[in-house]
Formats: structure tokens, sequence, C-alpha cells
């Protein structure tokens, strides 16, 4: 559909309220919050949406795989996913395989990289169609001026071997 | 007169007569069709109002919808069980639309409508598929395929790149649903998950809306899971006239069961015979199985009203055995008795039944219903008591005349004074408290009847205001040759009612036209569409600076193509769709003429709407008031009847007595008696209703027997006695029955009982005052 694989840059935020922002930088600008039910998507120039997780089951994920973990929040972690621990400490991949079968319909797996207390790179696997990745921290850096997909899948996947 | 037949050959006729019974009941049971419809019951309508409120009554949108509210868990629970129940209710046969706000998706446009979008939407109207817009929405389009729903949009972004699809199901959610969270509706408080169910059976169906509920129920309880702690309740039209009926069936029961208990009692009692109270029962129950066939074999079906009146007036009957009995004496043959008896009997259901023959003439098919059942009841249960009964009755053992405890009653009843002047006093009185004792002399509102609880009521208001679900009293109506005319006619309501929104005048409304819109409309979207090469143009333009490759967007070009070309979808189009019923209930078509509903939400001022809508051609149905005109159109023809009655009755007691004096003591114990129950009921502050008034007629027919009774014992001693006796039993049976019904929660068995329970007091009262004659002692 794209002449080349959509590349987005920005941050994660947890808020003291326990919700979660996803901010888009470039190439647009679009602020996603995400709480416990919803989730508020703010865009340059439109007024703000809100959707209810229930709604869109992929919110849901992002909120309750990737949301869980920076709060911590164990237990809501392993109601959502089968939580598998693969690797070493310097080198380790928790793989989320969806529980309930209406995620499960939308969303094959998200596979967690990283590197000791560093969390370097989220790969989803939607049912159909291409990964998307997020690279973060050390590898968002080492990422800059990387076009090649391959070359970046890489990077996410091999967040050890790239140092 | 032959003797009296043998025990054994008594027990069969009896044993006979009662599987006859059985038998009729059995029939009848199949084939009586009973209607709750009042339609079946109100007269034929005449304003347009009355039309749509018959036509529509209980089968418009607001009277079929059940409210439904999940209570008492976590929102997660709650909006699971929300879910769960959708789920299950979807595939019930009764249930024609179950929305809990989890509908806005694609779904709701079903995939043969969506080349119609470009038709069916609004956005045309404001906006041309230019390059500008285009460019703008594949901006947007970029950005969604940027967030984590990347996969729900890919898909559609080849035929539909501005989601005109999702635009379409987002407008068809209900006109201001309530806040979503979790996916489905809750209340503004965030404590309960709503839910609106639309039934297949009309609102007043009791039966079809009972089984609807407990599906409803079952459906929900199915879902519980292990320690919880939700509830569901249930309100709307359907859920009270539900809980309405269960409140009458328990209450009838109760009284029902004392009832027999203490007739029981009563007559065994007055007669000391166990076989009395049933051969007592029996010419009443041959004559309103009898009504009933009649009303059977000649009409459709009757109403449960109908029924209700027209066995509150065949109770008169039960008084002919009494009457009866009262008067066997040892050393007469039972069917002496009756031969002596009969005139006077006669009198009193030729009377009774020829002033009910008005009800014929009347033209309200519920009365004529009524008359029908009367006549063919009372004359069968005389008749059974003239030719059946004697036939069954043992000789008797004691004569009521020779009972010393009767002699001292009628000794103290001879002392009494005969007032005249007295009475014409009291009347005078009585007819002054009655025209002018403050507030409304009738009561036309007939829910007032069945009372839904405040507590009810007052949820039931929460809900719908939550749920901005439909007003089932007001309606605005528009009409058109056809249905397009109609849907054409109901646009151009729109800005009116958008602007009445605004300013507050009422918090919703939803008309057909939201969903489909008229030709004309459809037509005017459809030349807006850019040709082939202009669309081909623009999409070129808004792509250029954009990731998106140029050939992704054919599909696009194919749609706005075949769109251009497309006939209007018209209202059959929408057979099988989520949208058939939406349409539905809100566009009626007859033959000749199609009408266009608006329904309203949260009405603050209806004269607001009414003025500003007027001139656009629509009206404001006011379907209470419309009911209530209907209510009184009925009574109105039921006193004309009555004043016809009225004078046929007297002709008749004229005819049998032949005497003024005699004709005078007969008639002025009932009139009189009339007159002080209104009076005492409109001193207590009563409106009179339906009920009162059929009440007072079974009141007056008690007091023609009673001094019919009276006047034809004459002056012998014994008669008047054995007549005393008679008229005490039938009394106090009478009052008993109908003194439990005033005890009733349920105004419309208190408005019969305690007018019925009065009447018998005043008709008693005067006919011993007035109907008897001065006794002369004559040596035994």
């Amino acid at each position: 559909m794209l002449r080349q694989p959509l590349r987005l840059q920005g941050q994660y935020r947890r808020q003291a309220d326990g919700s979660l922002v996803r901010q888009v930088d470039s190439p647009y600008r679009e602020t996603t919050t995400l709480t416990a039910g919803d989730a508020v998507i703010e865009r340059d120039g439109r007024a703000p949406r809100r959707i209810a997780l229930a709604k869109v089951p992929e919110l849901a994920a992002v909120q309750a795989g990737f949301g869980a973990l920076l709060a911590g929040d164990r237990e809501l972690l392993q109601r959502t996913y089968t939580v598998q621990v693969q690797g070493s400490r310097t080198s380790w991949t928790l793989q989320l395989v969806p529980r309930a079968p209406r995620l499960a319909a939308a969303l094959e797996r998200i596979d967690l990289h990283g590197r000791g207390a560093e969390l370097r790179c989220v790969e989803s696997h939607p049912a159909k169609g291409h990964a998307q990745r997020t690279l973060m921290a050390g590898a968002a850096a080492a990422a800059a001026g990387v076009e090649d997909p391959s070359a970046l899948a890489t990077l996410c996947r091999d967040a050890s071997a790239a140092q | 007169m032959t003797a009296a037949p043998r025990t054994a050959t008594r027990v069969v006729l009896v044993l006979c007569w009662l599987a006859l019974l059985a038998l009729a009941g059995l029939w009848l049971g199949r084939s009586l069709h009973m209607e709750e419809d009042l339609r079946r019951f109100l007269p034929t309508p005449r304003t347009p109002a009355q039309v749509l409120l018959v036509d529509e009554l209980g089968e418009g949108p607001g009277s079929r919808l059940l409210l439904l509210a999940i209570s008492g868990a976590t929102p997660q629970a709650l909006a699971a069980r929300s879910q769960a129940l959708r789920a299950a209710l979807a595939e019930q046969p009764a249930i024609a639309v179950i929305a809990n706000g989890d509908d806005g998706g694609l779904d709701a446009v079903p995939p043969h409508l969506r080349p119609y979008r470009y038709l069916l939407s609004a956005t045309l109207d404001t906006q041309p598929l230019d390059a500008a817009y285009l460019h703008a929405e594949l901006q947007q389009r970029l950005q969604d395929l940027g967030s984590p729903a990347a996969d729900l949009v890919e898909p559609l972004l080849p035929s539909d790149p501005t989601l005109e699809t999702l635009r379409l199901a987002e407008a068809w959610q209900p006109a201001d649903a309530p806040q979503q969270r979790h996916g489905v509706w809750f209340d503004r408080a965030g404590e309960r998950a709503l839910l609106m169910v639309q039934t297949h059976a009309a609102g007043f169906d009791g039966a079809a809306q009972g089984g609807a509920i407990s599906t409803i129920e079952a459906a929900f309880a199915a879902g519980v899971q292990p320690a919880d702690t939700a509830r569901l309740e249930i309100s709307g039209p359907g859920a009270f006239a539900v809980a309405i009926r269960a409140r009458t069936e328990a209450e009838m029961r109760w009284i029902g069961t004392a009832d027999t208990i203490g007739l029981l009692l009563l007559l065994a009692l007055a007669y000391r015979r166990w076989s009395t109270p049933l051969l007592g029962a029996l010419p009443l129950a041959s004559g309103g199985l009898a009504g009933l066939g009649a009303v059977a074999l000649l009409f459709d079906g009757v109403h449960g009203i109908t029924v209700a009146f027209g066995f509150t007036l065949i109770g008169v009957a039960q008084d002919y055995p009494i009457h009866f009995f009262s008067h066997l004496r040892p050393g007469m043959a039972p069917r002496a008795s009756v031969r002596a008896l009969w005139p006077t009997l006669a009198t009193g259901v030729a009377a009774t039944c020829i002033a009910y023959a008005t009800f014929l003439l009347s033209g309200v098919e519920g009365l004529q219903q009524l008359a029908v059942l009367t006549m063919v009841g009372l004359a069968v249960a005389a008749g059974s008591t003239r030719w059946l009964l004697p036939s069954l009755v043992t000789p008797a053992r004691h004569d009521p005349a020779h009972s010393p405890r009767l002699a001292r009653l009628w000794r103290m009843a001879e002392r009494l004074p005969r007032p005249r002047a007295a009475l014409a006093v009291v009347a005078l009185l009585a007819a002054a408290v009655a025209a002018f004792s403050p507030g409304p002399f009738w009561e036309n509102d007939l829910s007032r009847l069945t009372p839904v609880p405040t507590a009810d009521l007052e949820r039931d208001a929460r809900l719908r205001a939550e749920l901005g679900a439909p007003d089932v009293r007001y309606l605005v109506t528009v009409a058109g040759a056809d249905a397009d005319a109609a849907l054409q006619a109901s646009e151009r309501l729109l800005p009116v009612l958008q602007r009445l929104r605004r300013d507050g005048v009422l918090d919703g409304f939803d008309l057909a036209a939201r969903y489909l819109p008229a030709a004309a409309t459809q037509r005017a979207r459809q030349a807006r569409l850019p040709d082939d090469v202009s669309l081909r143009h623009a999409l070129q333009a808004a792509l250029a600076d954009t990731p998106f490759r140029d050939d992704v967007f054919a599909p696009f070009l194919d749609d706005v193509a075949a769109a251009r070309a497309l006939p209007p979808l018209g209202p059959d189009d929408l057979a099988g769709t989520p949208l058939e019923l939406a349409v539905g209930g809100l566009l009626l078509r007859a033959p000749d003429q199609a009408t266009a509903l608006v329904s309203l939400s949260g009405l603050h001022d209806p004269q607001a709407l009414e003025a500003a809508l007027a001139p656009h051609g629509a009206q404001l149905l006011d379907l209470k008031q419309a009911s209530e005109s209907l209510v009184a159109q009925w009574r109105s023809r039921l006193l004309g009847a009555l004043a016809l009655a009225a004078l046929l009755l007297a002709g008749v007691v004229w005819l049998a007595l032949r005497a003024r004096q005699r004709v005078l003591r007969v008639l002025v114990p009932m009139a009189l008696a009339t007159v002080l129950i209104v009076a005492v009921l409109r001193a207590c502050g009563v409106e009179l209703n339906l009920f009162h008034l059929v009440s007072l007629i079974l009141a007056a027919g008690l007091g023609l027997d009673y001094a019919l009774f009276f006047e034809h014992a004459g002056d012998d001693r014994d008669a008047q006695l054995r007549t005393l006796h008679a008229v005490i039993v039938c009394s106090l049976t009478t009052l008993l029955v109908f003194s439990l019904l005033a005890l009733s929660s349920i105004p419309v068995l208190r408005a019969i009982g305690s007018t019925v329970a009065m009447g018998v007091a005043f008709n008693f009262v005067l006919a011993l005052l007035v109907a008897r004659a001065p006794a002369v002692e004559r040596a035994a």
C-alpha cells in the first residue's frame, strides 16, 4: 500500500496517573493516551477522539503488554498473555502470546527484546500482515540513518548482537 | 306435580350438568380468542391521532422497547455481561433488536449496502470529493496506518480511503447514545451497563412481553460466573404490563380463595345443606360459559376488559338460585315454588336484558360483545334456575318463614318508618353533592387503573434519559402520498429539529430519513460525485506527496463510478438488514399513504415543538390524549345507551306491574341508590371511570331484583319473610365478594368492589324502606 514501510519517531511516556502516552513526533504529530479503559487520540487540527480499548483489541494489547510491563503489573500481563522468556540476562526475549481468542484473532504475538535492564525493541506480529517494530533506547539510537528494513529487523531482534 | 326425583337420579343429573360445563369450558378454552389488544376494546377511531394510536398502539417504536441495566460489579465485569447478554439475545426469535453500544463497527453496514455509502452519508452535502479533501483524508489514513490499529484499517483503504463506511456506521448510532466504557453503553455515573431491546411483540401483548422478559432473564442467568454479583433490571412498557399482570393475578387469587370459602360457609349456614353451594353455583357458571360461547361464535375475539365487565354484570345471576332456595318450603314441590317465583324473576331478567340490548346499538364492538355476553348469560342463568335446578334439589326441611330469628328481624323491619319527603330531600342533597363536588368528574386515563409503582416509573425515566430512548407519549408525524414523499417531508423537518434541540426544547429525535434519505436527496448526492476523469485527476493530485502507492486506489474509482449509476435505495431494499427494523418502525406504509414518524426523547416543551413544526406540515401527536379521547368516546356511547336502557327498563317494569304506585316502589330504590353511590364517590374525591360505570349498572340490576321481589311478596307475612331471607342471603353474598375486591391495592378492582358493595347496602336498605308493602298478619 505504501511505497516503503512507515517509519515513525517519538516517545513512550508513563504519566503519574498510570496512563501510558504514545507520542509520535515525525513524520506527523499524534498523541495517544492509554488509560485503563480508553484511548484518547489527539491529532493536529482535529478534535481528540476517545475510543474504548475493548473495541480496538490492538490498542488494548499495547496497554496490557507494554504498559503493564512498564507499570510492573505482572498480574495484568500474565492474565492477558502466556509469557515465555528466552535467552540470557544480557540478551533476552520475552514472548507474549494473547490468551483471549478475540485478541488472538488480531494479534499473533508480541516479542520484547532487551539487554540487561534495558528494553530495546518491541516487535508486534499481527495475525495478518507485516510485523511492527518499535525500537527503543539504545536500539533507537543505533537505528538512526538505517533505512534497510531487514537491517532494522536485525537491529530489533539481535539487540545484543548489534553491540 | 310429580314428586321430586330420587337421590341417585339427582346425583347423576348434577354430574351430567357438571360434565357439560366442563366440556363447554374446554371448547371455549380452545376457540375463544382472548385479546389484550386495546384496539378490540376501544371505539372506531376518528381523528388522525386516534387512527395512529389505534393502528400503532403498542407497536410504536417506544412501546416495544425494553430498557436493561446491569449493575453491581466492576465496570469490566459489567461490560463482559453486557456483551454476553447481547450475543445470547441476538439469536432469540422473540427479540427484534438488541443494542448495547457495541455495534458502531463495520458490521453495522451490510456489504450490499456499502456501494450506497456516498448516497446515504451526508458528507457530500458539504464536502466535494476533490483533491484537497482526498489529500487531507489520505494524511489521516497514513496516521491510522502508523497506529497500533493499522491492520484494522488497512484492508478498507483501497476502496474507501475516506472511510465513508465507518462514518455511516457512526451516523447510524442512536441519536444521543450514552457514554461508552469498555466498548459498551454505561450510565453517566459509570455504574450500570445499559442495553436496549426491541421486542417483536407489541407492548400491550402481556403474554408475549412476558415471554420476551423471561427469555432475557434466562439469557442473563445463563451467563452467571462464579462469585458474580451483577444484577439485571428491566424496565419499559412491556415490563410494566407483565408486573401488573402478575400483581393483579396474585391479588385475584387470594380474593378468589377468600370469596369461595366465605360463600360456601354463608350458603351452607343459610340453607343447612352442603349441596346448596354447589347447586347455587351451577346457573351462574352455565350463564357465564354460555355468554362467552355466544361471544366466541359471533365475534372474532374478545378483549380481556370486556370479559371482566361481562362477568361483573352477570354477577347478578348469583341471586337467582338464592331467591329460589329461600322460597322452598316443606309440603310444596320445588317446581311449584319456582313457578310462583318465575314472573318476578322473569320480569327482572327481561328488563335487564332489554336494557343491555341497547348496547348493541352503540356502534362500539366492545359494548356489543358486552351486551351479547350479559344477555345470553343472564337468560341462561335464569332459564337453568327455572327449568333445571328444581329437578336437582331435595324438598325443603325448613320454611324460612318459620324461623324465629327471621321473624324478629322482620318485626324490626316492620317498625321502620316509610319515609317519602325525607327520601326526596336525601335524593336532592346527594344529587347536589354529586354535581358540585370539586375535582374532575371523569377519569379517562385507563393506565391509572393499573398503576405502575412510583419507584419503577422513576427508574424508567432515569434509564430512558440515560439511553436517550424515545418518549412513549409524544410522536411527530408527517404524511406523504408514498414512502418517498413522506421521507422527503420528514427531511425538511431536520433543520428545525436540530435548532429545537440546540434550544433545549428536546434532547433528541430519530427519524427514518436519518438511515434512508429520500430518493431526491440521494440523487442530489449522486450528482455531486465527480466523474471518472475528474476523480482520477483529483486522486492523482492528492497522492502526489504522500507515501501511498499510486495504483492501490483503483477499487475506490470503481466504487464511485458504480455509485454514480445506482438507482436510489428504497425501503424495500433494506429487507433483511439491521436497518429494516429501524426504518420500518419509523415509516408506516399504507397502500394510499405513508407516514413518517419522528420519535422524540426528553421533550421539555411540547407547545414550542408543535408550533415550530406545524408550518412544515408535521403534527405533534399526544398518544395519551388520543387514548383518553377514545375512552371518553366509549363512555359517551355507553351513557347514551344507558339513557335509552333506563327508559326501556321502566317500560318493561310498567308492563309487568301496570300500576303507578307499584312501578314507583320498584324503580325509586335503585334510582336513589345510584345517585347515593355517585355522591359518596364524588365526596371522597374519586374520579369516575368506566369500571365505576359498569359497577353502577350491576348495582342497579341488583337493586331492581331486590325491589321486585319485595314488591312481589305483597302484604303476605310468610312471603315477605321468605323474600327477606332471600334478599338478606343475596346481599350478604354479594357484599362479601365485592367488599373483598374493595380491599384490593389495585385501583381497578377497588373501583368495582367499592361501588358494588355500596350499591348492595343502599339498595337493600332502600328496598326495605320503599318497595316492601305493609304486611298484614294473617292467621298462620
